[in-house]
């Protein structure tokens, strides 16, 4: 009998701590709506704050990317001239997520590019943002777009990398993919930005855009092969740059990161000499 | 049996050994310009028209034949091959023999001019791998042959452009528009004039092979395709090069001819003929396109470039000309602006007289509409310049940086130098972050854009000039 004494105190316990976050919700249901709506319009107030310093001068007062900086136009070493439009927050159009295409952009994918900032576009990190402020701002470049009161929210893409990655094998095999699926229509056979259809290429808002071109370039979500994985599957929303989660297996997306790896010279040349 | 076998090992050794002197006095003797010279003169015996023809033809001796011309300091044995260059006889007869092209000759005649004054390589070697150069194996001569392409360079030397224009020298005459109309002066001085940027380009033409570092060239080491392979694309050649140009295969052939012209050595003025003086009095659009277009274009838009690192502003817009009065802007174009790759132009830095600066002016600022912008009266205000110190921080250092130098992937333009520093009008730094300039990623701060104070413009202002004190 006394050996059961301890199995019921732990029970017990069990029981309790499965019951605390019941409890803890029940305490949350305590916030009556109004409440909760008081609490979110002081987190936008406070991001409205901040994005009136920080982020108005290009992406202007109204979210259209129609601030006072306007267009930027960037010289590549080879003469091509690059043009850079402040993301228009009201149509809700992000290019840099990790959720399907077509889908609304995760909080973490709004914050990743408040934070990192997109060096190649000139638009600044904020390194020294508040975990509050950073939230703020991003709950308020939300509010810009109806999207995000009517849709649902999409399921996170998870790009866990293979180890062939960047292998010899694996850069022929997206080659093969690179050329079959006609990448260098716009992206050239050489990668550099050149192809045959990188001229009539716009975006949804009407402006040309120019193909990247590997050689010279870093990616403006920055050039790890996650990053580059991501752009393969989730597309670049807005842009010429479609998703392939349909029309590639995944193996196949990652073989294509290898060679992109490839063109941008980020694989090591001992890799490529086997 | 020994005896014999060594006896026999040193009748073969003597025949090899032999045949080996035969053959070296062979090859001594018989030169390729006497082969020619009999296929030459076999060819006239064929052909002739009459007796007389073939009598001359069959006195014809054979030997070096050599022009030499004092004031030239030429003594040219190219004929000894290319012995039917004067010979209308001989067009379309193929290498060495045929006939000059045009009607070159008529005015330049061989006794007179020679060869290597237009066409440069050895005069005086006796064959064709000597004569020519630039091939592996004799790629050390300074001055090769110049490829036909490039054959016009020399027409430059002693010849004027509307002349050569008229005379239908298209390549060249484009490639002295191209050197103009690109801006290369921007960057190179000619005759104590041009930015300093690149090198200057006096005597470029002639000079010698080791000024070319060759490690990056393709095809046969010369100078010439140094040139040609630099305008294709000049961080080919010298990866660190700043020079900015996207040419066509045409207009680099054109502008390497044109570059060739510019040789060091004179030709003596009896030798030149320039019938219409060329035009140095040139307009403002024109001064502007030659010594400010080849960064700033037509100046209109502002541009962040991948080479020089930092932004390119536009010059020529209402956003800045309405702002900045003649004598402000004198001093920017006079003093440019150090730390970055604006050139100060004034006469005794660049070259330029004033009489071409006031033609620049003239032209930069002919979108000028009506009055000078209204004024801030920066000198109504005094500056705190801790909160500006703030404001800088939170507003401007995104674009131009902490240091205020702007540049390397940063939008704005270098404010931590002399002349933005010393000589710059506080009041039109004022004006500017209080109405931004158009036409430029730069954004008016003031109460009618992002909504600062005169105030805090002012205390803004006040940091900035703080700059040139550290």
């Amino acid at each position: 009998m006394n050996l059961l004494k301890p199995w019921a105190l732990l029970l017990a316990l069990a029981l309790i701590s499965l019951m605390l976050p019941f409890a803890a919700a029940a305490q949350q249901e305590e916030l009556s709506e109004e409440e909760e709506e008081a609490a979110w319009l002081a987190q936008v107030e406070l991001g409205e704050k901040y994005y009136n310093v920080n982020c108005r001068l290009c992406h202007g007062q109204k979210g259209d990317g129609k601030g006072h900086v306007s267009v930027i136009q960037y010289a590549e070493k080879n003469g091509r001239v690059l043009k850079t439009y402040p993301r228009d927050f009201t149509s809700g159009l992000y290019r840099f997520r990790s959720t399907a295409t077509g889908c609304l952009p995760d909080d973490v994918d709004l914050k990743n590019i408040i934070k990192g900032g997109i060096v190649t576009s000139f638009m600044p990190p904020q390194e020294g943002i508040s975990e509050e402020d950073l939230a703020a701002v991003a709950e308020y470049i939300k509010t810009y777009s109806e999207r995000f009161e009517e849709e649902d929210l999409c399921d996170v893409i998870v790009a866990s990398r293979p180890d062939y990655v960047a292998s010899p094998k694996s850069i022929d095999r997206g080659k093969v993919v690179y050329n079959n699926m006609k990448c260098w229509e716009c992206h050239g056979y050489e990668g550099t930005g050149d192809g045959p259809k990188a001229a009539d290429i716009k975006d949804d808002w009407g402006n040309k855009l120019l193909p990247f071109n590997f050689i010279t370039g870093a990616l403006k979500r920055g050039s790890t092969p996650e990053n580059i994985y991501m752009t393969f599957t989730a597309g670049l929303d807005g842009t010429g740059m479609p998703s392939y989660e349909d029309s590639l297996d995944e193996q196949s997306r990652w073989d294509l990161v290898s060679y992109t790896l490839k063109l941008m010279g980020l694989t090591k040349p001992e890799e490529e000499k086997h | 049996m020994h005896s014999r076998f060594y006896l026999s090992l040193l009748l073969v050794a003597s025949v090899v050994v032999i045949v080996f002197m035969w053959l070296a006095t062979d090859r001594e003797l018989s030169t390729e310009y006497e082969n020619y010279q009999a296929e030459y003169k076999d060819y006239l015996v064929k052909n002739a028209k009459d007796e007389d023809a073939r009598k001359r033809a069959a006195r014809i001796e054979t030997g070096i034949r050599q022009v030499y011309i004092p004031a030239l300091k030429k003594a040219d044995r190219c004929t000894s091959c290319h012995i039917g260059v004067e010979n209308p006889m001989m067009a379309g007869v193929g290498q060495p023999f045929t006939t000059h092209s045009g009607n070159y000759l008529k005015n330049h005649p061989v006794a007179k001019f020679g060869c290597t004054i237009c066409h440069y390589g050895q005069g005086r070697a006796t064959n064709k791998k000597e004569a020519h150069g630039g091939e592996r194996g004799v790629s050390h001569w300074d001055y090769p042959v110049i490829p036909g392409k490039y054959v016009q360079s020399a027409c430059g030397r002693c010849h004027d452009y509307k002349m050569l224009a008229d005379e239908g020298m298209e390549t060249i005459v484009l490639g002295e528009k191209l050197f103009r109309e690109k801006g290369c002066l921007g960057c190179h001085k000619v005759n104590g004039t041009g930015g300093d940027l690149g090198k200057a380009l006096d005597g470029i033409g002639s000079a010698a092979l080791h000024y070319f570092s060759m490690g990056h060239v393709k095809g046969d080491l010369t100078a010439y395709n140094w040139i040609k392979q630099h305008f294709d694309d000049p961080r080919a050649i010298v990866p660190t090069s700043e020079m900015k140009v996207t040419v066509s295969e045409e207009e680099a052939v054109a502008l390497t001819t044109y570059i060739f012209s510019m040789r060091a050595d004179e030709v003596p003025s009896k030798y030149k003929l320039v019938k219409n003086l060329p035009v140095m009095d040139r307009d403002g659009a024109s001064l502007f396109q030659m010594y400010c277009g080849g960064c700033h274009g037509d100046g209109q838009t502002s541009i962040y470039d991948e080479v020089f690192g930092r932004t390119i502003p536009a010059i020529t817009g209402s956003g800045f000309v309405n702002k900045i009065d003649d004598t402000t802007l004198r001093i920017f174009i006079e003093e440019g602006r150090p730390g970055t790759q604006m050139t100060a132009w004034k006469s005794n830095a660049a070259g330029l007289k004033k009489e071409e600066i006031d033609k620049i002016i003239g032209h930069t600022t002919k979108n000028r509409s009506g009055e000078l912008q209204q004024p801030f009266n920066f000198r109504e205000f005094t500056s705190d310049v801790g909160k500006g110190k703030a404001l800088y921080t939170q507003r401007c250092a995104f674009c131009h940086g902490d240091d205020g130098k702007g540049g390397g992937r940063k939008l704005g333009i270098n404010l931590k130098n002399e002349t933005v520093q010393k000589m710059a009008d506080p009041e039109f730094l004022a004006m500017t972050v209080r109405d931004g300039r158009k036409d430029t990623p730069m954004p008016g701060f003031g109460p009618d854009g992002e909504g600062l104070s005169e105030q805090d413009i002012a205390d803004v202002v006040g940091y900035v000039k703080t700059f040139g004190r550290k």
